[in-house]
This record gives C-alpha cells, sequence and structure tokens, in this order.
C-alpha cells in the first residue's frame, strides 16, 4: 500500500495536515523535522485536510500549530479526517452566548 | 537591495507615477475617461449621512491616497455629496495632502460655473499634470523606502503551512532592511491573540491589540450568531479549514515575526517604520484601499483558493493607485489560475524550496514589481468599487 505525506507542526499536535490525498488503509507518514509519525488512513482525507493521529474522545481539545483549533463534538478515531462534522470552534460562538449578553 | 522608482519631495519613493483625482464621483470618473495616465477610485462613500468618526475615516482614506508615494500628482474637487463636511472639505484635503510636497490643485465646481465647466478645468489641470509627471524617471532607490499590506484569503491549510510563511518571511526581511510591512484583519486574529499580541514592542501596543480582538468578539456574539457561519467564509471550510482559530492560527504566519511597533486605525499613517498591526477589515475591496491610504505602495493578497473550484480570472483592487500581487502556495489554485498568479510558493509544499529560499525569490519578485513590471491584476482593468471600513451608523 502507498505511504502518503503529511505535516505535524508542533510536538503536543493530535492532527496532521495531509499533503496529497489520502485513501482508506493508506499508512499517512507525518514528519515534523526529522521525526516521523505514521497512522493509517480509516477514510479518505483530501488534500490539505487534518487527519487525527490519535483517538481524540469527545469533548477533547483539538491541537494544530501547537494551539487548540477546537475540540471534538464526537468521539474521534486515530486515522480519521478531523473537520466541521466532528470539530467544532469555541470562539466568537454568538449562537451559544447568553441571550440579551 | 534595491528597486527603481520615483523620489518624492517627502523623501519617499513611488513604484507607480499616477496623476490622482478625488474624492469620487461623476467629476473625477469623467476627468479620468478623458486624460490617460489619471486615476480615480469607485466607492459610493462620500461621507453623507455618516458620523465624525466615519467621515474622519474617509478623510484619513483621501488624503492617503493623495500622499501615496504612487501618486505624481492630485486634483481634489468639491462636487462630492459629502464635500461640506468639515473633515471632508477640499481645502482641507489639499492642504493635507500638500504636506506631501507634490502637486495638488482644488477644483472647485461653483467657482467654474458647474459641472460641465469644472471638466473642462479638471481636463486641463489633468493633462499638464499628466506631462509633469511624465517627465520623471525612475532612480535606484533602498528597499527600506518599499510599505506592503498583506491579506491572506480564500485561504486553505496551504495558507498557514506555505503561502503566509513566505509571505512571512519578506515581512521579516523588509523590516530588516528598514521599510514598513503591515498585516490585519482583526477577526482572524480570534484564537491567535495570546501569540501575536507577545510581539508588541510594549505592553500599551499589546492592551491595544488584545482590545480590538475581544471588541470584535463582542461583537460577534452580541449578533446571536456562530461565527462560523461567517468566518471561517464557505470558501475556507470546504478547503479544508475547521473552525476560525485554526484559520487565525494559520494567518498570523503572514506577520513574520518582527516586533509589532504599533497598531493603527484603517488608513492610518504608521508613524515610524517596521512591522504595524491595523485593525481592519478582511474583505478584498476593503483592505487592500486602507492599506494603499496608510502608504503601501504594493499590497499582495496570499490566497489559498482550494475551496473555491470555478474562479480562474482573478481581478484587481480599487485602491487607487497602489497594485495588487496574488501569491498562493496551492499547486491545485495555481494550475487553475495561472495567468492571473503573480507567484507559486507551493515548492514549498512539494519539498522542492525552502521557506527560506521562496521567500528570498518572492522578495526579489517584489523588487522587480516595485521597479517597473506589471502584476497581472495590472492588465485587468475591473475592479469591483470600494468599501471603505466604516463602523458606525448611518443617520
Amino acid at each position: 500500500m502507498a505511504e502518503k505525506r503529511a505535516l505535524k507542526m508542533k510536538p503536543n499536535d493530535n492532527t496532521a495536515t495531509v499533503l496529497e490525498e489520502v485513501l482508506p488503509g493508506e499508512d499517512v507518514i507525518a514528519r515534523m523535522g526529522n521525526e516521523v509519525f505514521t497512522v493509517k488512513a480509516i477514510e479518505k482525507v483530501p488534500f490539505a485536510f487534518k487527519i487525527a493521529l490519535t483517538d481524540i474522545p469527545k469533548g477533547g481539545m483539538i491541537y494544530k500549530y501547537g494551539e487548540v483549533i477546537g475540540r471534538a463534538s464526537t468521539d474521534i478515531k486515530q486515522g480519521s479526517m478531523v473537520h466541521v462534522h466532528n470539530l467544532e470552534g469555541t470562539r466568537g460562538r454568538g449562537d451559544l452566548a447568553p441571550k440579551g449578553a | 537591495m534595491s528597486f527603481l522608482g520615483y523620489p518624492r519631495p517627502d523623501g519617499s519613493a513611488g513604484i507607480r507615477n499616477e496623476v490622482l483625482v478625488l474624492p469620487p464621483g461623476l467629476v473625477a470618473s469623467e476627468i479620468c475617461h478623458f486624460v490617460p495616465g489619471t486615476r480615480t477610485l469607485e466607492s459610493a462613500d462620500s461621507g453623507s449621512g455618516r458620523t465624525a468618526n466615519d467621515r474622519e475615516t474617509i478623510a484619513r482614506v483621501l488624503i492617503g491616497l493623495g500622499r501615496n508615494p504612487n501618486t505624481a500628482a492630485c486634483i481634489v474637487h468639491n462636487g462630492s455629496p459629502g464635500a461640506d463636511y468639515p473633515e471632508l472639505k477640499a481645502e482641507v484635503l489639499v492642504q493635507e495632502i500638500a504636506r506631501s510636497g507634490k502637486p495638488v490643485e482644488l477644483l472647485d465646481i461653483a467657482k467654474e460655473g458647474g459641472t460641465l465647466d469644472a471638466l473642462k478645468m479638471g481636463i486641463k489641470i489633468a493633462r499638464a499634470m499628466v506631462v509633469g509627471a511624465s517627465r520623471q524617471r525612475r532612480v535606484p532607490c533602498d528597499d527600506g523606502l518599499l510599505a506592503l499590506g498583506v491579506k491572506c484569503g480564500i485561504s486553505d491549510p496551504t495558507s498557514g503551512i506555505a503561502g503566509n510563511p513566505v509571505v512571512g518571511y519578506v515581512y521579516d526581511k523588509l523590516v530588516a532592511a528598514g521599510g514598513t510591512a503591515m498585516f490585519g484583519e482583526t477577526t482572524e486574529i480570534i484564537g491567535a491573540e495570546h501569540i501575536i499580541s507577545k510581539r508588541a514592542v510594549s505592553p500599551e501596543v499589546a492592551a491595544q491589540m488584545l482590545d480590538c480582538v475581544a471588541k470584535i468578539e463582542e461583537l460577534a456574539k452580541a449578533s446571536g450568531q456562530d461565527i462560523r457561519t461567517v468566518n471561517p467564509v464557505p470558501s475556507n471550510i470546504a478547503g479544508g479549514i475547521s473552525s476560525l482559530e485554526e484559520k487565525s492560527l494559520g494567518a498570523i504566519h503572514k506577520a513574520g515575526s518582527a516586533p509589532i511597533q504599533g497598531v493603527l486605525q484603517y488608513g492610518e499613517r504608521p508613524k515610524g517604520k517596521g512591522l504595524y498591526f491595523v485593525d481592519n477589515w478582511m474583505t478584498m475591496t476593503s483592505i487592500f484601499l486602507g492599506y494603499a491610504a496608510s502608504g503601501a505602495q504594493l499590497v499582495m493578497f496570499q490566497l489559498g483558493g482550494g475551496g473555491l473550484p470555478n474562479w480562474t480570472l482573478l481581478e484587481g483592487v480599487p485602491t487607487g493607485v497602489v497594485p495588487l500581487l496574488w501569491v498562493t502556495a496551492n499547486p491545485v489554485t495555481y494550475a487553475r489560475s495561472e495567468d492571473s498568479i503573480d507567484f507559486f510558493s507551493g515548492t514549498v509544499i512539494a519539498g522542492e524550496e525552502t521557506i527560506e529560499q521562496a521567500g528570498e525569490r518572492l522578495y526579489r519578485h517584489i523588487l522587480d514589481i516595485a521597479s517597473g513590471t506589471r502584476t497581472r491584476p495590472e492588465t485587468v482593468r475591473f475592479t469591483s468599487p470600494a468599501q471603505m471600513y466604516l463602523r458606525e451608523p448611518v443617520f
């Protein structure tokens, strides 16, 4: 099975950005400097989208650039795509603000 | 390093040499239709019915464009609906623009006997100004005289990992050379403000930055809307960006690593050299005009583009006198719009170049454009009308 390239930005990131389209079952090699992390994709991940490097439980924080980019809105399995269907942003949420605030 | 520019009396240097007619409207447009070598702005923001703060913003924009180094000479008429407000009187605009030492003339519509007679006089003045400007020659100028403004847009993950870092490298190099670099898009600092504000030169500047971000986030919350239905915009999400925080964390890479000297309002001129944060709105018909008014001779759009598969022809932006440079790191975007994009940094993603190598290449490209080479948008006449960043209610 082909190996696909991905980029991990910082040590505490639990996602990596895939540098080419990834298909289910393919091994993804995420590089961070000279370090290499391998994860098997369990679904298709389009170019430049994110893949989960670890399992992330619902409510768990999701990291890229070493920073929080949102929290898991559902349990996320290692090797799956991370996007708006399973990640929710936590900032500027007028929909969550108390009414009349 | 140096570029070939037009030296101005105030010590600045233009990378273009335009005769500018202001404010926008019929008089300016018709003079410009008649006289090649003249420029104006298309905008309906006259100031009429606007608060004093918003009128001051409009005045800053008009004065800033007149003072922009790319403007060789300027005509200001008083035939705009906002021209009777104290901030927007033609006499005031002329006086402020004249501080640059460049030729600037007031065209008084009433004194000329009405619009048509004023057009006749305006055309005469403009033709003489164009001849005068054409006598100027480009000479070698230090790159420290350059001021740039940048926006990242239709962002996708290629922006954060390659496109923006390459721009950031250029910003660091320009600042080190003594130049001026501006970035902004306050909404797209949300989620990254704790990182970027640490680079402020003083606690006061850091507090100002955090205050700008807090105010925008409060407005977002007060709107009752989930910010994700507004920003990230649909094309960001289609391209792979999942939240505003992720967008912001990628976006700040375009600001390089230099200390942030200050916070500017829309269209405000920086007090010194170096890197500045501008409290502005991201949209391309607004942000670049503001940078031009702040004195940028060249502006850059760092394009992701992955989420906009049908967009191929990239237009310019309404700045009056300042050219736009399109940059992308997304190979799909580049393949689709190669004839619209001025610079490709996707070589970094392919592993063919480092960020430093691509950044050096972009810096040389910028000097080339500053020396007179046209950008791709300069070969497309159309731009959408400008939207000045006016933040107060209308009455």
